[in-house]
């Protein structure tokens, strides 16, 4: 069944809401004056009671934990809000009129109080909430629960319930709630080509949610990535890039698209480990942590795994399934989220071949072991580079291979020997005819004096012949 | 001496397509493989020819193939279906390569229009065109778009495996290239069959001739 705990936690039944609204409603018609001013637009009666109060600068709590939590509420923003239809206890319902302001409510910090508020939030935005809670995001909340985890994102900390605005209205960039947990990689985007574009030209260039989606998010790393994304906007790219790049589906299937897109970054490879008859990246189950005991106890010193260490370690992950079932697939991609945020523009793009095609490339220099962590995030294993040139990882990385560069090195060597076989053969059995060409000659001689003499021989017998003619 | 026609025009235009094509192919391959040593070409060119030209050769494997299977020239490859005589002639003939050669003794081989090859080269080029060739062109057929293929390429052991057959093969005609035309020059003369290869007819010496000639 899927976890619903965060919305379950905190609604309250249905006649609890009842009492709570008829509180509210007796509280605002207790308190003289209660007109709505006209700029508050629709406000109701009881809204804007809560306002009158809520909206003063300073009201504030402080919390269990001692940290202070703001009780205002700007009525003018709140007016501006997608939230402005909406009363106040249609998410607040919890609040008891009688005692509402008089006695201390006990909050215990500002996190527990967001928790507890997701339930509201449920309430009317029932399809993107199930989104939510099948996304990273609500994984690593579950995971706060039990770990300690205290920093994993809630709806109000990405939305601003009493301020928030349509997504049709595009604000400054800095305004992007992702931000404030992905700093570094916001930096890196809001000067690379999209992040330049959407100060630019607003709308028409992308920002996080265009792309890694607004609730339902996954790992960026895992599976296909979010090439589907960049395609989504950038339509013609497959096409265009079959125009000149051979094999170009394979690099389209291989590659995430700021391997190249974004010339600067530092590249890995990727080998993640794939179910093929469920047809995508094996996951761990949660509370069996099969991943890392298995590759560190394939690899001891911690130094990477050779190729017979995964190897084995590809068959432990097959057994009790369908032989064969459970594949290592490479991928190469760039080696972190800040540097999947400095695309560049088109033109500055990398087009030489030789950038990944050559031995010793950057691209390969660095290899790891990936399944889905049980949170959604990918567990990673250090793998060593010399594997993707090594024959006999030819089964475990057969679903990767990159021409040139990741080349199997004994199939060198037996060029090398092919080579020089083809002409030393040739060079060492004329040399041998050279040196025998005394004793050819004279077994030559041997032969014609042998044929002279048995025509010498021959001759009397024809005699008779010529004696009749001679007659 | 007396001449004979023992290479038709379709296998001599067979021939010469697949000897520059296949010198072509180890060249690209070459550069494709090791760009790190070789730049002559861009690896995007080298990967380009290496396509177009490989088709041209499957496609002249065709040619071949159309020619021996729909004309008597088939013989050519088992003049006499005899197993036992087969492999002792072919082993006569290697004895000659490796020991009568060089003692000028003559060749146990005889061509004629349906024996032109000596036991020894037909059971090469049998394994040649019927199996190295193919699989070679099957390989090369699939990395060329191994993306569209990919079932097959999965069930085939991956690309990695593909590639490594491909290139075990690549290494087998680079040899190739080098021990063909040296035994095509262990005939009466050095170009004889260079000669027969171009213009259809080889000049066959009566076998008293071959004792003196030896």
């Amino acid at each position: 069944m899927k976890s619903s705990w965060i919305a379950d936690k905190l609604i309250p039944s249905s006649s609890q809401r009842s009492l709570i609204l008829a509180g509210m409603v007796a509280l605002c018609l207790s308190i003289p004056g209660t007109a709505v001013r006209a700029e508050d637009g629709d406000l109701s009666k009881e809204t804007a009671a809560c306002l009158k109060c809520h909206d003063k600068a300073g009201l504030e709590k402080k919390l269990e934990n001692q940290e202070t939590l703001s009780l205002q509420v700007s009525t003018k923003a709140f007016v501006e809000s997608m939230h402005s239809k909406n009363d106040c206890e249609d998410c607040h319902s919890n609040i008891e009129s009688k005692t509402h302001g008089k006695e201390k409510a006990a909050i215990k910090s500002k996190r527990e109080y967001s928790l507890s508020m997701q339930g509201s939030c449920r309430e009317c935005h029932k399809k993107n909430f199930a989104k939510y809670e099948d996304s990273l995001h609500a994984a690593l909340v579950k995971q706060g629960s039990q770990e300690g985890r205290k920093d994993a994102p809630l709806c109000a900390d990405c939305h601003a319930v009493h301020t928030l605005r349509s997504v049709k209205i595009i604000g400054p960039i800095a305004e992007t709630p992702c931000a404030k947990c992905h700093e570094d990689i916001f930096k890196a985007y809001s000067k690379d080509v999209h992040g330049l574009e959407r100060v630019a030209k607003g709308k028409t260039a992308p920002i996080c949610a265009d792309c890694h989606k607004t609730h339902d998010i996954k790992a960026a790393s895992l599976g296909d990535g979010i090439k589907d994304s960049c395609l989504s906007c950038h339509k013609n790219a497959v096409a265009q890039h079959k125009d000149w790049l051979p094999n170009a589906a394979l690099h389209f299937e291989a590659i995430s698209c700021p391997v190249c897109h974004a010339p600067a970054a530092k590249r890995r490879v990727n080998l993640r480990l794939y179910d093929n008859a469920a047809k995508r990246q094996v996951s761990e189950k949660t509370g069996v942590p099969l991943f890392d005991s298995r590759t560190d106890a394939a690899d001891l010193q911690n130094v990477g795994l050779d190729e017979r260490a995964l190897l084995s370690l590809l068959r432990e992950f097959n057994q009790g399934g369908i032989p064969g079932n459970t594949v290592l697939r490479g991928r190469l991609e760039v080696s972190s989220g800040i540097e999947a945020h400095q695309l560049a523009e088109k033109s500055k793009a990398i087009k030489d071949c030789d950038t990944c095609h050559k031995v010793g490339a950057e691209a390969f220099q660095s290899v790891s072991l990936t399944i889905a962590g049980p949170d959604g995030r990918p567990l990673r294993h250090g793998v060593q580079k010399e594997v993707l040139s090594s024959l006999q990882a030819t089964e475990s990385v057969r679903g990767f291979y990159a021409i040139g560069s990741t080349r199997i090195k004994l199939l060198d060597y037996a060029l090398i020997l092919v080579f020089l076989a083809g002409v030393g053969g040739p060079l060492a059995h004329m040399t041998i005819k050279w040196l025998f060409r005394r004793v050819r000659e004279k077994h030559v001689a041997e032969i014609r004096a042998e044929l002279a003499q048995a025509r010498t021989q021959a001759l009397p017998g024809d005699r008779p012949a010529d004696d009749d003619a001679s007659r | 001496m007396h001449k004979l026609y023992i290479n038709p025009l379709p296998v001599r235009i067979w021939h010469w397509t697949n000897a520059f094509g296949f010198i072509l192919l180890i060249a690209t391959g070459l550069q494709i493989r090791y760009l790190d040593l070789i730049q002559v070409v861009s690896f995007r060119t080298a990967v380009v020819a290496h396509n177009w030209v490989g088709f041209v050769l499957i496609a002249n494997f065709f040619l071949w193939l159309g020619f021996y299977l729909f004309t008597d020239k088939i013989k050519v490859y088992h003049p006499e279906l005899s197993p036992t005589k087969y492999f002792r002639a072919s082993f006569r003939q290697l004895k000659f390569y490796g020991y009568g050669v060089f003692r000028g003794e003559p060749n146990p081989h005889h061509a004629s229009v349906y024996s032109k090859f000596n036991p020894l080269q037909s059971m090469t080029y049998q394994i040649i065109m019927m199996l190295v060739v193919p699989v070679q062109f099957f390989t090369g057929f699939l990395l060329w778009d191994v993306a569209r293929f990919s079932s097959v390429v999965e069930m085939l052991g991956g690309v990695r495996v593909l590639d490594t057959v491909h290139v075990l093969f690549f290494i087998f005609f680079t040899g190739f290239i080098f021990i063909h035309p040296y035994l095509a020059s262990l005939s009466e003369t050095p170009w004889a069959h260079f000669k027969a290869m171009i213009t259809g007819y080889e000049e066959v010496e009566d076998e008293a001739e071959t004792a003196r000639s030896a």
